[in-house]
């Protein structure tokens, strides 16, 4: 009797133990890629924030210098103030030339730091990208084959976890991060979205607008079958891209020029607004 | 305020000519996920909300509960562990075997692992009965809430691994999990079907009823397992 109850004690303490060792090598992994996907997306904020402080703070010294981003903080990093640039350099003519104002060494020096700042924020954030194409290799390596580790991670991190991605039904996935526009469909009588952030995928952003929505469609078919794949399995099956291409391409064979516009003169909304919105879309 | 032993560690508490059915709290001073806790005579009562656990709703619709303060229960579904919280208060004395296959639900599930004494929890597809064969001892009762299509063959597997000879069945069968266009009625009329006579372990079921009004389209199901049918007479 006594040691039918150790018994359970330990058995009870062994199947804890075993539970919690398996979530937390099954759960974790797409939690870290979730939360690096976050990360980038913090990071992109401010960078975008003090980039731009960056230009117009430092545009008082150097104004004609037509630089932004990285390539601005860098050079403010190893230069400081423009008188620092080497004869020789592509900028130096420019930079002797400015009309902009004389930098005191305590600015100089704020201004150097400032930007160096935002460098390491440039690496830290190659740094998460290169983490989370790792980390998706193994967690997801289908989805990755099919969307690319980035868009495939994203998806995960807009689903909630993996398996949640997994049981979206296709239709779903198709519109995962058109939100807005799913709303404004349902408030008014604009056209559903064709496709969320899938559309960042170039087979779907370089394709011609009337092959979106099918490229669409079949493309976020196959991203829930790898996401599938990945979940029950975890097995990389290169057939699930070897497929998804040939659908690509029939869609693209069977819809060669765009679809005759029906020739309404009315405004009607439906095929009319189609067209308009295209507009926006090719960036 | 009255209070009435309906079966073993199962109440009902008369407060201001409500009735509320509770079990008695193995671990005095914790809610488990936010019920409220009575105490009368010394004794402390969780209640047992019917809306959220089938087997809450089968104590209502008057199954006869096969559960006592020592019994051994494999419990199938267990998700976050609501009613396996108030299983865990009927048996006292007993264990339950908490099988769930989802890690995130099991988590949760094993914080209230973590309380309670009598709860061995189980990560696992209770369609596999073999991945836990070498934990699960013989149990008196199996009761199983997957809402899974295959629910009579997920509960015919396990009785046939592991429920004592003529241990008890309980069974929530969510018809929608079956088809979801078919008629309830159906469903339920095959299902129950299945059990007496589609697997090679055969039950007798002793109660059936819908579990309406506190989960639509679920029939709740008390069987009794067969071994051998030459012991049927
Ligand atoms: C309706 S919920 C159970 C609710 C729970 N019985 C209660 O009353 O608190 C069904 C649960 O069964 C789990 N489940 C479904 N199929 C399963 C399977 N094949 N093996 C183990 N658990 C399963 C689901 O993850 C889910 O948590």
């Amino acid at each position: 009797m006594e040691l039918d109850e150790e018994y359970d004690v330990l058995l009870r303490d062994v199947c804890i133990r075993a539970a919690k060792s398996r979530i937390s090598s099954n759960d974790t992994d797409d939690v870290r890629i979730i939360q690096a996907v976050q990360a980038l997306d913090d990071i992109d904020r401010n960078v975008n924030e003090l980039s731009e402080r960056l230009l117009e703070w430092y545009g008082a010294y150097f104004p004609e210098l037509e630089l932004t981003g990285e390539a601005l903080a860098s050079f403010v990093t190893s230069f400081g103030s423009r008188a620092n640039v080497p004869a020789g350099h592509p900028l130096h003519e420019k930079a002797s030339g400015s009309m902009g104002a004389e930098i005191s060494f305590a600015d100089e020096e704020l201004l150097r730091t400032f930007a160096s700042n935002l460098c390491s924020l440039y690496d830290t954030r190659r740094h998460i990208e290169s983490y989370i194409v790792t980390g998706m290799g193994s967690l997801a390596p289908n989805l990755s084959d099919i969307a690319g580790a980035l868009l495939g991670a994203r998806l995960i991190s807009m689903a909630g976890s993996l398996q949640k991605l997994a049981s979206f039904p296709s239709s779903t996935v198709q519109v995962i991060g058109a939100h807005r526009a799913l709303f404004k469909h349902l408030r008014s009588n604009t056209p559903s979205p064709k496709h969320g952030i899938i559309y960042n995928n170039i087979i779907i952003k370089n394709a011609p607008w009337w092959q979106r929505g099918k490229l669409a469609r079949a493309f976020a078919s196959k991203i829930s079958l790898a996401a599938r794949t990945d979940l029950y399995s975890g097995k990389k099956n290169p057939s699930i891209r070897e497929s998804m291409e040939k659908k690509l391409n029939a869609i693209r064979a069977a819809n060669p020029s765009p679809p005759k516009r029906e020739s309404k003169p009315t405004g009607k909304p439906g095929p009319k607004g189609r067209g308009r919105n295209r507009k926006g879309g090719r960036r | 305020m009255p209070v009435e032993e309906l079966s073993d560690g199962i109440f009902n508490l008369s407060i201001d000519d409500r009735q509320m059915l509770a079990t008695r709290n193995l671990m005095p001073g914790i809610s488990v996920y936010g019920e409220r806790l009575i105490v009368e005579d010394d004794v402390e009562y969780r209640q047992w909300d019917p809306s959220r656990s089938k087997l809450g709703a089968m104590v209502l619709r008057n199954f006869e509960i096969p559960l006592t303060y020592d019994s051994t229960v494999l419990y199938l579904g267990a998700a976050s562990g609501t009613t396996v919280s108030h299983v865990s208060d009927i048996l006292r004395d007993g264990l339950v075997y908490a099988v769930e296959f989802s890690p995130r639900t099991m988590r949760d599930l094993l914080q209230l692992c973590d309380q309670r004494p009598n709860i061995i929890p189980i990560l696992a597809d209770a369609n596999k009965p073999q991945s836990y064969a070498h934990i699960v001892e013989k149990v008196d009762v199996i009761f199983q809430d997957v809402a899974q299509p295959n629910q009579a063959e997920i509960a015919a597997v396990n009785s046939k691994y592991f429920l004592e000879e003529n241990g008890h069945l309980m069974l929530s069968i969510k018809s929608r999990s079956i088809d979801t266009v078919a008629s309830p009625k159906k469903i339920f009329k095959d299902e129950v079907r299945k059990l007496e006579s589609g697997f090679d372990v055969e039950f007798e079921v002793l109660q059936r009823k819908e579990l309406e009004p506190f989960h639509e389209d679920h029939l709740g199901v008390l069987a009794r397992m067969f071994v051998d049918h030459e012991e049927k007479e």
